[in-house]
């Protein structure tokens, strides 16, 4: 009964934001109807060979396997490619013992990917050989070791090369993500890998430590906490994990955003009496008022170049989202959809502003610079904090979509929706710079 | 308290001592110090438990519209409660909490619990409550009083709390 309301949900949801979606495996995943444009490539990896000559522990026989499931994730996450699995059945079909890259190719596989590994001392020595299935040909190979405890690493690692290969981005596998776990009454800050894994705990100072955002160069994260009481913005350091304060006028210090060229930080301050957005030097000092109104004005983020600030505004009453020069001038309204427009952040590919709009509940949204092409990515349940990877390719959000607050993950386009964590209680994510 | 009684004990005997001893040791020489005072009786003391302090719930919590920082006729009425609590009570300091509903943005709502708070603050002032007396926070959507996810919980959460911090 329940199953078929969520079901009806869907249908009219689905059709009220002119998107259809289709049942992915254990993830749901929305398909922009835009999305026609772009086809991903399909790609395939075979299970891992062992191909050392001692016999195989039970431990590193799953480490083993675990690689290809790895490095299938890694994959399929990028918009650019589609993962296509093995089929046994197919395989019956054509009457064969194992997969030929022949088998592959009636799957619809573009480039194939064989991996090898072997167990040096208390190392992981893995082994790909990329193959463009057209040609049969083997396009370009690489090896990676790493201790067995960091083996995730020396996948990802072989993730980013494949993908910078074939597409010639940087892939985001190695890039961290940070967000706040509710604890009793408090909320910490966490880091872990993009995919949730290797969790480690940045604060524990028994308050609330909310919106965190990195420097460019990824080495601070900047966020605001109440440690003392009132509402401050502190500067973490991530090599020793030391926090020190970096402003507290009085009222809010909130929402900090640092300029890319790391020379500024952006934030809210009201001690005028009413929330504003203020420049900050590199040691907390105020360089600039930029706004001056009534209103709320709040959640600043900065154009990749550095030479525009957007940011929310309740001046016509509800929330919208607004452009400003980074001095405070030309002011301009971005967002005319919907009644409550919040939470924008810039795409480091400076073309697209993601954000959260409510619709009922909260959605994740993007929207072109130039105010056209609004879209919506995330619904069900309450969708907030939506931030891009450094590649652009990639969003980070919190949903309430199952019931507890967790992050999840999805592509510019909406597709490969991931949750990455499974507490409950999960909030304010930010995604790391490049390494 | 505790301490004062026992200085003075230790007085009155180090009185005693000097009295019949005029060889004092090494352990009794403090008192000394304190001898001189006449013996004085800890009146004062006995007036504190007349007083009954302030508590946080002797101030009514103030409610607030979605999306909203007016005050309502209700909130003015709770807030016309607040003032006179502070009027009989000319020592008491307050902050005032500014809190809304788990909607919207953690960032938005930080700001609109602080337009909440300050909404309260200013209409006390009107009121003739000295500023000095008052403080404010915003905690956003961060301290809900009520985890549920309906207006039921909704409507407790968007509020205006007072909290005594100095009597």
């Amino acid at each position: 009964m329940k199953y078929k309301i969520v079901i009806e949900l869907v249908v009219v949801i689905g059709l009220l934001s002119a998107i259809s979606f289709a049942q992915n495996v254990g993830d749901y995943q929305g398909r922009l109807s835009d999305k026609s444009s772009f086809e991903p490539t399909k790609i395939s990896v075979e299970e891992t060979r062992y191909i050392g000559i001692d016999y195989i522990t039970a431990s590193d026989s799953v480490m083993m396997k675990n690689c290809g499931v790895i490095l299938r994730r890694d994959l399929d996450f990028s918009p650019y490619f589609e993962i296509v699995l093995f089929d046994k059945f197919f395989l019956k079909h054509l009457e064969l013992e194992t997969m030929t890259i022949s088998a592959w190719k009636w799957l619809g596989t573009k480039y194939l990917i064989k991996l090898e590994t072997e167990f040096p001392r208390s190392n992981i020595r893995l082994r790909y050989r990329l193959f463009d299935v057209d040609t049969k040909r083997e396009i370009k190979k690489g090896t990676f070791e790493a201790k067995k405890t960091e083996y995730r690493n020396a996948v990802h690692d072989m993730a980013n090369e494949i993908l910078k290969s074939l597409t010639g981005d940087n892939g985001i596998y190695r890039t961290k993500v940070v967000y706040a776990k509710k604890i009793d009454d408090t909320k910490e800050l966490f880091i872990a890998d993009y995919d949730g894994q290797n969790e480690f705990q940045l604060t524990d100072n028994k308050s609330i430590n909310i919106s965190p955002t990195f420097s460019p160069d990824g080495k601070y994260i900047y966020f605001t906490s109440y440690m003392d009481g009132d509402p401050n913005i502190y500067k973490l350091k991530l090599k020793n994990n030391t926090v020190e304060l970096f402003a507290e006028y009085p009222g809010l210090n909130a929402a900090p955003s640092v300029a890319p060229d790391g020379s500024k930080i952006a934030c809210v301050l009201s001690k005028d009496g009413n929330s504003e957005i203020y420049l900050l030097n590199k040691n907390g000092r105020i360089e600039k008022r930029l706004t001056e109104s009534r209103a709320i004005e709040s959640s600043p983020t900065w154009s990749p170049d550095g030479k525009t600030i957007a940011f929310s505004s309740d001046r016509t009453g509800a929330p919208q989202i607004y452009l400003m020069d980074a001095d405070g001038k030309n002011m301009r309204r971005l967002t005319f959809n919907g009644s409550y427009n919040d939470s924008p952040n810039w795409s480091p590919k400076g073309d697209k502003i993601t954000f959260v709009s409510r619709a009922g509940d909260f959605t994740i949204c993007t929207v072109d610079t130039t105010g056209r092409n609004h879209q919506v990515l995330a619904i069900y349940g309450n969708n907030e904090n939506p931030h891009y990877s450094p590649d652009g390719n990639h969003i980070i959000f919190s949903s309430t979509r199952l019931g507890p607050s967790e992050i999840y993950t999805m592509d510019l386009f909406g597709n490969s929706q991931r949750r990455l964590t499974v507490r409950g209680g999960m909030s304010n994510p930010a995604w790391a710079p490049f390494e | 308290m505790k301490r004062l009684l026992i200085l003075m004990l230790l007085a009155t005997l180090a009185f005693m001592f000097f009295g019949c001893k005029p060889k004092v040791d090494p352990v009794v020489e403090q008192p000394v110090v304190v001898a001189p005072e006449p013996e004085p009786e800890p009146e004062p003391v006995e007036v504190i438990p007349e007083v009954i302090p302030v508590e946080d719930a002797d101030f009514v919590v103030v409610y607030f519209d979605l999306d909203k920082y007016n005050l309502v006729d209700a909130a003015k009425t709770a807030l016309e409660n607040n003032a006179q609590v502070l009027k009989d009570n000319p020592s008491v300091m307050v902050k005032i909490e500014g809190h809304c509903d788990e909607r919207g943005t953690v960032e938005y709502n930080l700001s609109l619990g602080e337009k909440r708070a300050k909404a309260a603050m200013d209409y006390m002032i009107d009121l003739g409550v000295a500023s000095s007396r008052l403080d404010m926070v915003s905690y956003g959507k961060e301290r809900p009083i009520d985890n549920g996810h309906n207006e039921a919980a909704w409507s407790k959460n968007r509020r205006a709390a007072f909290i005594v911090i100095s009597q």
